[in-house]
């Protein structure tokens, strides 16, 4: 048995979200399962299933070190209040 | 084709029609009584699913074949054992897994064929719903020809599969006997061919896709048109009117 992600697009302009995963001999069942699973009620316009082994992936210990980078979060709210003052200083 | 009204249904056409009905009510019921208890959680909701598509076609042909003081709900559940029309096949129980799998293969791929009879059907709304019929049933096939393909490359599921056929074949063949009132439906132009026509052909694909059958061994199974049931009818009967035995004013 494999393990496939599942995948579902509505139609328009939604991007493909997850499912859920489903648990099936082949790819074949794989479809005809996920289909009753999760777009047995047209939940979806369009699905993707992905083996769970061709996922490529990193876990915390990877990710984590980058959680402490304010420096990072750079938004230019800094530069735009100084140059409200400036236009406000201006007037 | 013009279209003949509904309305206007000869008997014997009528009862042709409840055959088929009849057919898709019990299995869709038989399928359903999986909820909870098949093999595993995919499976439970897929076969759940594929019992109410075969309800949802009972309903469309009770729908057309209901009228002022006869509802839908009175022709599913109102009438005697020996009123219904249904054939011995959907009335097992098959309450061991691999003998409900091979019924769901041998009855949806019978479906796939049958429907094809009403495609130029001169009732208009027989049309429609043999179109939408069929448009579901090939993801029931494909749903049990795929678990099939894969149990089948398993020995011990191999044998057990051999074992079911073995024992639901001549249930099988006899989905194809001539049910009451079939002759009427040909002469009404509401059905192409007779049931029996299709048989080769289904049993072409059991030989293909569970080896070659000795077919002039199979018992005939007397339904007699399919006018009396199977000692696994009554049980399931009482099953199906629960509700309305303690609410006669359910609706289904």
């Amino acid at each position: 048995m494999r393990i496939y992600e599942v995948f579902l697009k509505r139609d328009g302009k939604d991007e493909f979200r997850h499912a859920g995963s489903i648990e099936a001999a082949n790819q074949q069942l794989a479809l005809v399962l996920a289909r009753e699973s999760y777009a047995r009620r047209a939940e979806g316009d369009l699905m993707w299933l992905v083996d769970r082994a061709d996922i490529v992936s990193a876990d915390h210990s990877f990710i984590a070190p980058n959680a402490d980078k304010p420096h990072r979060h750079n938004d230019g709210s800094l530069v735009a209040a100084r140059r409200k003052a400036q236009r406000e200083a201006a007037s | 084709m013009s279209g003949v009204a509904a309305g206007s249904l000869s008997d014997g056409t009528r009862e042709f029609l409840l055959c088929l009905a009849d057919d898709e009510h019990l299995m869709g019921q038989r399928h359903t009584e999986w909820i909870g208890v098949a093999p595993f959680l995919e499976e439970d909701l897929a076969l759940a699913s594929i019992g109410q598509d075969e309800l949802g076609h009972a309903a469309m042909l009770y729908e057309l074949l209901s009228g002022p003081g006869r509802d839908i709900d009175d022709i599913a559940l109102g009438r005697s054992a020996g009123e219904y029309r249904s054939c011995w096949l959907v009335e097992q129980k098959c309450p061991d897994w691999s003998d409900a799998l091979v019924r769901h293969w041998m009855y949806d791929t019978a479906e796939s064929l049958r429907w094809q009879m009403f495609e130029k059907s001169s009732i208009d709304e027989l049309r429609g719903i043999a179109a939408r019929a069929l448009g579901e049933e090939s993801f029931h096939v494909m749903h049990a020809e795929a678990m099939v393909a894969a149990l089948s490359l398993s020995s011990d599921a191999h044998s057990r599969l051999a074992h079911s056929i073995a024992e639901l074949l001549s249930l099988g063949v006899a989905m194809f006997e001539a049910p009451a009132g079939e002759l009427d439906a040909i002469d009404d132009g509401v059905v192409s061919t007779s049931m029996v026509t299709l048989l080769p052909e289904w049993q072409q694909r059991v030989d293909a896709r569970f080896g070659e059958q000795d077919w002039a061994a199979v018992d005939t199974v007397h339904q007699n048109g399919r006018t009396t049931r199977s000692d696994s009818f009554a049980p399931m009967y009482d099953v199906m009117r629960e509700v309305l035995l303690i609410d006669p004013e359910a609706k289904w």
